[in-house]
């Protein structure tokens, strides 16, 4: 099968390849929500890999005693390569975050969801009216600007 | 499992502990919050000082972590092969009893500063 005709085959798959992990075969442009759902997703589900391993590091102490946590905390914070994985985490947790406070806002406290009408055309859908792109382009802002602070604290701090 | 209402339910009341709970944690963490640096916060001391002052916050924070991640993850594997529905409730049941037994084990089983 070709190139070409397995796009084809995933265009017409209905459901999570499409849908969800897939945004290279997604129509992302000028559609910030759709990015924003792909990040979501993608973010959400390295966070859950990394807390598995958290649980697994924090378990230290008890497993092993606090002299193998302390030499373990100090061959985290010489790498390099541990920052930067740490770094990566934090801007994954401040956009999952901070879009889940968005998602939190208008779909568990009704927020910018605006009164019911009929969908006459051209409809336009709720979410993408200006009070839940305000949100979400507020989301968009915020996140490199307290992912550079979080940078600063791991790499300075 | 429960029904998907309820799931869903309480993926939001997750996620509303996790933003009290993880902006607590991540505070811990701040320099200029507590006065001392990020590396000096993971030391022995502080981390045992932590844990024996609020460790239930920080297993509720696991929990809760546990539960909104494992579930969303879930949600996503529903999606991805939906006749495989029972596979998928096991897989997360699984998991979070592994990790919350992982957790719990932590914050119990901390030996005494040497």
């Amino acid at each position: 099968m070709g190139l070409t005709d397995r796009v084809r085959q995933y265009r017409n798959l209905p459901g999570f390849l499409q849908a969800s992990l897939n945004p290279w075969l997604i129509k992302a442009r000028n559609n910030p929500e759709r990015l924003a759902f792909v990040l979501h997703r993608v973010t959400g589900f390295t966070v859950l890999l990394y807390l598995f391993l958290h649980i697994i590091v924090t378990n230290t102490p008890a497993r092993a005693g606090w002299e193998a946590w302390d030499s373990l905390m100090e061959a985290f914070g010489a790498a390099l390569f541990n920052k930067v994985g740490e770094f990566i985490i934090a801007g994954f947790v401040i956009f999952h975050g901070m879009n889940g406070i968005r998602l939190l806002l208008t779909e568990f406290f009704g927020v910018c969801i605006g009164k019911p009408e009929k969908p006459k055309p051209p409809y336009i859908p709720p979410s993408f009216k200006a009070c839940q792109r305000r949100l979400l382009y507020l989301v968009f802002a915020l996140w490199p600007i307290l992912w550079a602070i979080a940078g600063y604290i791991i790499f300075k701090g | 499992m429960a029904r998907t209402w309820t799931m869903q339910f309480l993926q939001y009341v997750t996620a509303i502990l996790l933003i009290v709970l993880l902006s607590f944690h991540l505070a811990e963490r701040i320099p200029w919050i507590t006065g001392i640096s990020y590396h000096e916060s993971l030391k022995s001391e502080r981390v045992a000082d932590a844990y024996s002052s609020y460790g239930w916050v920080l297993l509720l924070l696991a929990y809760a972590a546990l539960f909104h991640g494992l579930n969303g993850f879930r949600g996503m594997l529903h999606e991805w092969k939906p006749r495989h529905g029972r596979l998928w409730d096991l897989v997360f049941i699984i998991l979070f009893l592994v990790f919350a037994g992982i957790a719990t084990y932590t914050v119990v089983g901390l030996p005494p500063l040497p």
